[in-house]
């Protein structure tokens, strides 16, 4: 038992349990630990996968992300095209030391695997082992399913996913905007693709914070993004948000966007091997701004040129690239993300079907 | 887009980050000072690596030694990577230290300052960094005079059109209502209130910003937060270090000038203050002076009768022995200097009637702390008379530093089939529940300055009204000395301050 409050590499670390007792055993579980650990949940962390081979990995997002944000942790490895009916559970618990301190904090974790028929099981599965009166983060690391269990999304508080990994993004997109518009969920949808674009939507921001810069902004003529070939969808997130909040109209035919002033902007999208997205550059009328990031940086470089006041170049903070931190980032920031609706529907006709 | 319509930035909207502030140079008086080594810098260095600083910004180090920029940006980056919270990444360094360069002068020479104003000026066509200009006082109190005099007559306080210019002003805020009143006169011949912030770094703290929050934004907290349900609140700040080569600065301070009329009595406003009418810097400062206001003047033999003062003697200290204050190095063998206070204070208004506030605070105590612990009244002692329990009043406590957090004692039942009663703890710790290093202090207070944010910050009036009430107390205390008690270092305080609360049935929280 002690094993299991240390270390819980994968779901056959942890202690094999029958459903119906996973309550009790969790109890258990902290009676035989020594009094230097501490059970600490701030939410339901529910991660839903289909995929065996990445359940390692999730096993350690989950660890990194208990040792910062505490919560209880329920991972559910679904196979629903298995030939028989099963369901099985684990328990395990992820310990951090608390700074300096030789107390520990400790998440708890219950992975599932349901097997077939079992698969349908779903909602049960998360409503009954849910730590109660804390909200509910559920990861859908899958292609989402139709019909939606509505039973289900109506719980959800925070519904994450990520754009990135999908391989047909109109179609999850359309599914992902009915579940907020159908007024049955009140889930904040937290795209980890958006999350992963807060530090340039933010290093952006900062460009034009700057007085001299701001009135450049009604003044773009073009723009540039360079982006990874699986991470096209990134650059066009970031290029709908841009185009949303200063109210331009695409015109998706001629690959461009129209200015409330008329003013014809094209855009280009170049894919080169490298991180995610690695440049932006917005070209004004007498103005150039720019966003880079290397390869493997943890910062961008910033490059402001306006008239009249010598080039500007700055460090700032880049997105950290492992999963473990753009899901903390997700969950440790508050609220609804109400631009990124707005910006998806910016987008959504150039988006691969 | 019209330019018209363009009347914030719309691409910050919906960031969770407040707008960078203008670029700006900061001037740094007392450069080479332990200050600017262990705060300031570090704090500079962490809002540049969380993208906080404006693109274009100038630290411009102001200081007597003579140096030249590299040395002290490889002093600074010494200091930076020993004091700073986030580990130093190369790259952001020399990217942030570039900005970076001192400026040598006497103090007190005026043509030093105006070959400043020179230099910023040039700075600021090389850098874009606009005229603006925040200088920092973090020279010693002596050379305050001196160096706003300077900033006046050299010119520096005027900021060009369109730019701003603000002054930053370190504690003490003089040494008595006189002095305070002359430094304030000082400040205000050269910059307006509005471009004066006053630091108490106390403010910065994430806890004691999460006090207003806690109360007002909690129904169940409020609700209960006047006197029909609160019997005492004590404010403690404890720690167990000496006068650690400050004596010289200490004998003339003491405990009651050093921490009382700054950090705890802002504590104090901040825990009885009133809802204030909005979230502005001059709203919660208007309810901040209100409490002051309604602080219960101790004056001549009340003094005696609501404050204990004591000077440590020698004692242990982690399991080392100590000397006596009087022992230290350049202390006055026969200093009567307090080096701890314990006083009880009343808040004479309608929500706070009858309820003391009892302050303490010292030096080698046995360990560092500070926090404010709400009592609550007693139940009744009926219901359970019979089972001859005692049940332990509910106390809430805001954690302010270390661990920073909230807590509540209650009662309940222990297991069993015999009615036992026991205090258990509902524990908030930030560093659990956010997951995420709160920033310093130096941080968010540099950041506010520069946006021009006053609220952390302590106006005039809420200075001189807490040096009023503190001077009363210091003048009873030039009568006689025979009330300065001694405690043991390692213990925590002497007895008269234990008798000073149990006339009120209380007993001081044990850290």
């Amino acid at each position: 038992m002690e094993a299991a409050l240390t270390s819980n590499p994968s779901m056959e670390h942890g202690i094999p349990v029958e459903i119906g007792r996973i309550d009790k055993e969790l109890g258990k579980l902290w009676e035989s630990s020594d009094d230097t650990k501490t059970r600490a949940s701030l939410i339901n962390l529910v991660v839903y996968t289909e995929n065996e081979a990445g359940l390692a990995a999730d096993n350690e997002v989950l660890a990194a992300v208990a040792g910062r944000h505490p919560c209880r942790a329920i991972l559910i490895l679904g196979n629903p095209s298995a030939p028989s009916s099963e369901a099985k559970a684990w328990i395990s618990a992820h310990c951090h030391l608390l700074g300096k301190d030789t107390r520990q904090i400790c998440s708890e974790q219950i992975t599932f695997r349901l097997d077939g028929d079992a698969a349908n099981a779903l909602p049960n599965i998360v409503f009954s082992h849910l730590d109660s009166d804390l909200p509910l983060c559920l990861w859908w690391k899958a292609d989402f399913p139709e019909p939606l269990d509505e039973k289900l999304w109506s719980w959800v508080d925070r519904l994450i996913f990520d754009s990135c990994s999908w391989r047909n993004p109109h179609h999850q997109f359309s599914i992902i905007r009915h579940i907020s518009s159908s007024g049955k969920s009140a889930a904040v949808l937290c795209d980890l693709n958006w999350t992963r674009l807060h530090a340039w939507r933010f290093a952006l921001a900062s460009q034009f914070d700057n007085a001299s810069a701001f009135p450049h902004l009604t003044r773009v003529e073009s723009l540039s993004f360079r982006c990874a070939p699986c991470c096209r969808i990134s650059a066009l997130l970031l290029m709908g948000w841009l185009a949303s909040r200063l109210k331009w109209r695409l015109d998706a035919e001629n690959e461009m966007f129209v200015s409330t002033s008329g003013q014809s902007i094209p855009f280009q999208i170049e894919e080169v091997p490298g991180p995610n997205l690695s440049l932006i550059s917005i070209q004004c009328t007498d103005a150039q701004f720019e966003l880079k990031l290397a390869e493997g940086s943890d910062f961008f470089e910033s490059i402001l040129q306006t008239p009249g006041i010598p080039e500007i170049r700055q460090i700032l903070p880049a997105p950290r690239g492992r999963l473990e931190d753009t899901l903390l980032a997700e969950l440790s920031r508050a609220g609804r993300h109400a631009l990124y609706t707005e910006s998806l529907e910016v987008i959504l006709p150039l988006l691969p079907r | 887009m019209p330019l018209d319509t363009l009347r914030s930035n719309p691409l910050r909207e919906g960031l969770a980050q407040r707008s960078i502030p203008d670029p700006c140079t900061l001037v740094i008086f007392g450069a080479t000072g332990d200050l600017t080594h262990r705060k300031l810098v570090p704090a500079l260095y962490n809002l540049a690596a969380d993208g906080a600083l404006p693109p274009a910004i100038s630290v411009v180090g102001f200081a007597r030694r003579d140096k030249s920029d590299e040395v002290f940006r490889t002093e600074l980056e010494e200091a930076a990577r020993k004091f700073s919270r986030q580990a130093i990444n190369d790259d952001l360094w020399k990217n942030f230290a570039s900005t970076i360069c001192y400026h040598r002068s006497e103090f007190d020479n005026l043509e030093g300052y105006e070959a400043l104003a020179r230099r910023l000026d040039d700075m600021d066509a090389a850098r874009g960094t606009g005229g603006n200009r925040l200088f920092y006082l973090a020279a010693g109190p002596d050379q305050f005079e001196v160096i706003l005099e300077n900033l006046r007559k050299s010119g520096l306080n005027k900021a060009h059109p369109g730019a701003w210019s603000r002054i930053i002003v370190e504690k003490p805020f003089g040494t008595d209502l006189p002095s305070a009143k002359r430094l304030n006169d000082l400040v205000e011949n050269a910059f307006d209130e509005s471009e004066t912030f006053r630091i108490d770094h106390y403010l910065g703290k994430e806890t004691a910003q999460n006090i207003i929050v806690l109360r007002f934004a909690n129904a169940l907290f409020e609700a209960m937060w006047n006197s029909r349900y609160i019997d005492h609140v004590q404010i403690t700040a404890s720690e167990p270090l000496g006068v650690e080569g400050r004596a010289g600065y200490y004998e003339k301070s003491g405990a009651l000038r050093d921490m009382v009329q700054n950090h705890l009595l802002q504590l104090l406003c901040l825990t009885a203050m009133e809802p204030p009418a909005g979230l502005d810097a001059d709203s919660i400062r208007d309810e901040k002076v209100k409490v002051l206001r309604s602080l219960r003047p101790l004056t001549g033999s009340d003094v005696f009768k609501h404050v204990v003062r004591a000077q440590y003697g020698a004692g242990s200290i982690n399991g080392k022995r100590v000397a006596a204050y009087r022992d230290e190095l350049n202390v006055n063998p026969e200093s009567v200097t307090e080096t701890y206070v314990a006083m009880e204070l009343n808040v004479d208004n309608w929500r706070w009637a009858g309820v003391p506030f009892f302050i303490r605070v010292g030096k080698r105590l046995p360990k560092a702390g500070t926090e404010i612990a709400v009592h609550f009244k007693s139940v009744p002692p009926v219901l359970f008379r019979a089972t001859g329990e005692s049940i332990d009043d509910n106390v809430l406590v805001i954690r302010i530093q270390p661990d920073e957090g909230i807590s509540l004692r209650m009662s309940a039942k222990m297991p069993g089939s015999s009615l036992r009663i026991e205090p258990v703890k509902m524990d908030f710790h930030y560093g659990t529940s956010f997951g995420k290093a709160t920033p310093e202090a130096y941080e968010r207070l540099l950041l506010d300055a520069m946006s021009g944010d006053a609220t952390l910050f302590a106006r005039r009036d809420e200075v001189e009204q807490a040096w009023k009430f503190v001077d009363a107390i210091h003048e009873a205390w030039t009568t006689r000395t025979d009330d300065l008690a001694l405690y043991s270092s390692g213990s925590w305080g002497p007895g008269e301050a234990d008798e000073l609360i149990k006339r009120h049935e209380a007993t001081w929280r044990r850290l």
